[in-house]
């Protein structure tokens, strides 16, 4: 039994932490590296997707397209302007997946989006489907759980390949995820194991394909619902394993996906790779002595931010004053009772969790853009690890997971106390 | 003299920050900020004001990026989190909670309702939820509600809409029938809460003090709603450009309104000047025409001779060396135009069209009205400047070089096409944001600015030039290009967006 706090938001004024189910399905099909989504939707709803695209470390891979939904159709209805996009779509980028996200206002209208689709498929020689993406439908991670089950039904059976695995729940719009990708890919590849697909960040022919790999990686939980799928489908196994943040979630990663294939872990890896963190870390280790014992704070998504927050308590012996978990997935439930944080905040309202965060006395926030200000008024640094991040970048691969990332977030953390300039 | 730049002003990071986000082909090129965005700019622009969202949560969440400010999100944006259940049997009940909410949370003199698509096509009824909400007493502050149906077809919608219900549901509630106490000769200036409002006004206001006209209100810089409803005692209120909240203004408290882009003036006479505010002519016009609503005339001669007399010194030693300088212009209504050339000496060499963008969005007649100011001003103003229209950048170089051309004035994103051809560039988005405003100093510093862009070393080899363009939208790689493309296409003949020059200006650029 330990002494946490779990706070829940109550009341009909929210200033949201999350966003809803449109932008949680965006998300999703960002990482089919040849798809292209229609918003269909009034401008904002296009304009916002957009520009939570472009504002990152991709702009030279948007593949967001409007159905062009004017104030008339809210009348009329827009599937002729739909029609019009799914044809444009294809003959600008020849993708292998047209999506159409049906957002509040057609889906409330009543446009029938899937009559469109159906038509345009004997037209157009790609994939086409539709998602209802209404915002009253639900939040971010909802659109995201149903992205990927909806992707499911595109997938072929195959014989299972010894050693493949499939990673589930990565998200190809995180800051650092290419590098992060390529740390988790080489570690695995330590183990003799490759990489199927990536659910997200393949070719639509790649994820259809994912049937071909002997178990479904569910990073930090992620999109379960289609590794449930996809098990009872194929009969596919699959493990929940931690985002791979820092030493010991790397190690468990590892212990997890051999035990699921049924293969010991290669001892000698992670000897090796634990001899360069220690090495590394001796190089530093007054500063590190020096931030043992601060306070932070994380605000993040569920599948990533308990894990996170486990290596700096655990291993830089921060303490996480609040945990707030900004959305959900299906085993948040399960991690409620850790005792790596003090208060853990679900879903919070922002006015109410900034309020909560400045009565504790932290001294660094791990967020996204969104925590700038809050950062800002507490004068501390605000190291952006969640997404939305639409103010760092991130294009040399210096990852965020697995062995690698252990270091570069540490040497970030230190930097971020030791760079800063005051007058005592 | 301060560190970080020649002159001794120390800007620090802001410029840049602001820059690095000035090349985002977004407003009406690839999309077009929604209603909410707008509204937000207005209730985030007022001190004391919250805004409550009505609808779910991506209407709060997505909308903090702020799209005519992404390095500034909207970073409190309540909502009143509808879901299903209210799509279905009306969000009414929780609109009033939510208000109820907000206002004890955040204890705000103003709230700005904004609705969503899910709030609009449900038929809450927004203006009784207010009212009811006020009568139960427990709300001690404004409340107004902004659907983005009051304005007809204005651009943009979401801000002018916000302005107009502060305008007809805070200021004329009861208030219109109450006797004002009138700031006599007085006016509001009202600029676009982009940046540093009280910066870009400050020449203006020091001008117009100097003819004895008091200024009454700046909006936006650090405004409360204490000072919205002082907006009433003015006698003028100018605004950039023609704002339906200013007319409302007018209808109910008989306060005048004066636009520097005179847009319906300019459709009646057809004079490129009316369109053409800056510089020392254009300038001048714009006083003198603030001053005659006011019966200033005689004061403000004076004072603009005298100003005018003072920059014209000045004007003289700092463009010594820009004498005759050839230039080539990127033509439209934005950006630096001939008048400001012209103030410092130079002349254009080559204009440069680029109409795609504007195809979809402007009638025909408007786009060749926009093709024949630049042209007609550039005559005027004693150049004779060859005229591309949509051409490659290979052609746009070889025009350039064969004019003799000195600098080229880009829009940024692109300078480094010339420079690697051994152009030198100057980047008037970042003047335009930053320095181009009503006033004699604007063109000194031009003159400054441009001086030391003829100075600067060449940049033969920048590392965008590695990468594959696409021809005619030459800011943009091909994925950018057929975004813009398919949008252009996708908006074409959009009720409400083929109307004339208002959109060329009114999609701000940032």
């Amino acid at each position: 039994m330990n002494n946490t706090e779990v706070i829940t938001r109550e009341g009909s004024a929210y200033d949201p932490t999350q966003d809803c189910k449109l932008v949680g399905a965006a998300r999703a099909l960002a990482g089919i590296r040849d798809s292209i989504t229609i918003v269909h939707a009034r401008p904002g709803c296009h304009c916002g997707v957009l520009l939570l695209r472009a504002l990152g470390s991709n702009q030279n891979d948007i593949r967001i397209v409007s159905s062009g939904f004017r104030a008339q159709d809210m009348v009329y209805g827009a599937e002729g302007r739909l029609a019009a996009s799914i044809r444009l779509s294809y003959k600008n980028f020849k993708p292998g997946l047209i999506a159409v996200l049906n957002c509040s206002a057609p889906a409330i209208m009543g446009d029938d989006v899937e009559g469109v689709v159906l038509s345009m498929k004997k037209e157009i020689p790609a994939e086409i489907f539709s998602l209802s993406t209404g915002g009253y439908e639900g939040p971010a991670w909802i659109g995201y759980e149903e992205t990927l089950v909806e992707l499911t039904r595109y997938m072929v059976p195959g014989k299972a390949e010894r050693d493949k695995i499939n990673l589930i729940g990565f998200k190809q719009d995180d800051l650092r995820s290419s590098a992060d990708l390529l740390e988790i890919e080489r570690i695995l590849n330590s183990q003799g194991i490759m990489v199927n697909s990536v659910l997200t960040n393949s070719r639509f022919e790649a994820i259809k394909n994912a049937p071909n790999a002997s178990l479904n990686i569910v990073l930090g939980g992620d999109g379960l619902e289609s590794a449930k799928i996809m098990q009872e489908r194929f009969d596919m196994p699959y493990v929940i394993t931690p985002y791979p943040f820092g030493l010991n979630n790397s190690i468990d990663f590892l212990e997890s996906v051999t035990t699921g294939l049924n293969r010991e872990v290669n001892q000698e890896f992670i000897t090796a790779e634990k001899d360069s963190i220690k090495e590394r870390i001796a190089r530093v280790f007054l500063f590190l002595q020096g931030i043992y014992d601060m306070s932070v704070a994380v605000i993040g998504d569920g599948c990533r931010a308990f894990d996170l927050a486990k290596f700096l308590s655990d291993e830089l012996g921060l303490n996480v004053k609040v945990l707030a978990i900004t959305s959900r997935n299906h085993i948040t439930q399960d991690k409620n009772d850790g005792d790596y944080f003090e208060t853990l905040l679900i879903e919070p309202d922002r006015f109410e969790m900034d309020n909560i965060i400045k009565s504790k006395g932290v001294g660094m926030i791990f967020g996204s853009s969104m925590e700038k200000k809050l950062a800002w008024e507490l004068n501390v640094p605000l190291i952006r690890i969640f997404y939305p991040i639409i103010d760092e970048i991130a294009i040399f691969d210096a990852p965020y997971t697995g062995f690698r990332g252990t270091t570069h977030l540490t040497e970030k953390i230190i930097n971020s106390v030791i760079n800063n300039y005051t007058e005592v | 003299m301060e560190i970080g730049s020649e002159n001794g002003r120390n800007d620090g990071f802001l410029r840049p920050l602001i820059s690095a986000y000035s090349t985002l082909p977004l407003h009406g090129i690839t999309a077009i900020p929604g209603k909410i965005s707008g509204a937000l700019m207005v209730a985030n622009s007022i001190e004391d004001a919250v805004p409550l969202i009505h609808g779910p949560i991506g209407c709060a969440f997505q909308r903090k990026i702020n799209p005519f400010r992404p390095f500034l999100p909207f970073y409190e944006t309540p909502c009143t989190d509808m879901n299903d259940l209210e799509v279905v049997f009306g969000g009414e009940d929780k609109l009033s909670q939510g208000i109820k909410e907000t206002y004890e949370k955040y204890h705000p003199s103003l709230i700005v309702v904004i609705t969503t698509c899910a709030s609009d096509l449900i038929g809450d009824d927004f203006k009784s939820v207010i009212e009811e909400t006020k009568v139960k007493g427990d709300i001690d502050c404004d409340i107004i509600y902004t659907t983005g149906d009051f304005v007809g077809k204005t651009k943009p919608v979401g801000y002018q809409d916000a302005l107009f219900a502060i305008v007809d549901q805070m200021l004329c509630n009861g208030m219109e029938t109450k006797e004002i106490d009138k700031n006599d000769g007085s006016v509001n200036i009202i600029t676009f809460p982009i940046h540093g409002a009280g910066l870009k006004t400050a020449e203006m206001v020091s001008v117009l003090s100097e003819m004895g006209i008091k200024i009454n209100k700046i909006c936006f810089d650090h405004t409360t709603v204490k000072d919205l409803y002082d907006l009433p005692k003015a006698d003028l209120t100018i605004t950039d450009y023609p704002m339906v909240w200013a007319s409302l203004m007018k209808e109910r408290f008989g306060v005048d309104h004066y636009e520097i882009l005179a847009f319906d003036r300019y459709k009646e006479t057809k004079d490129p000047e009316l369109l053409s505010p800056y510089g020392i002519e254009g300038s001048t016009r714009i006083f003198m025409e603030i001053a005659q609503q006011l019966g200033k005339e005689g004061e403000a001669e004076e004072v603009i001779k005298r100003r005018k007399e003072n920059a014209f010194v000045r004007l003289s030693k700092v463009k010594t060396g820009l004498e005759d300088k050839k230039v080539a212009c990127m033509g439209g209504i934005h950006g630096i135009g001939m008048s400001m050339i012209s103030d410092v000496g130079m002349k254009a060499s080559v204009i440069i069209y680029k109409t795609q963008i504007l195809e979809s969005r402007l009638t025909t007649e408007a786009i060749n009205d926009i093709l024949d100011i630049n042209v007609g001003l550039a005559r005027k103003y004693g150049s004779d400047p060859e005229v591309l229209v949509n051409p490659t950048i290979e052609e746009e170089i070889k025009a350039i070089k064969e004019a003799g051309t000195d600098l080229v004035i880009s829009m940024g994103a692109n300078a480094h096409k010339y420079n690697k051809e051994g152009i030198r560039t100057f980047n008037s988005m970042q003047f335009t944001l930053h320095d181009q405003r009503i006033g004699f100093e604007t063109p000194i510093e031009l003159a400054i600015q441009l001086k030391k862009a003829l100075k600067t070393p060449q940049r033969r080899n920048p590392l965008l030039s590695m990468l594959e363009y696409d021809s005619y939208r030459n800011t943009m790689i091909p994925e950018w290009a057929a975004l813009a493309d398919m949008f252009g296409t996708l908006r074409e003949g959009a009720t409400g967006d083929m109307v004339m020059y208002e959109n060329a200006c009114t999609t701000i650029e940032v």
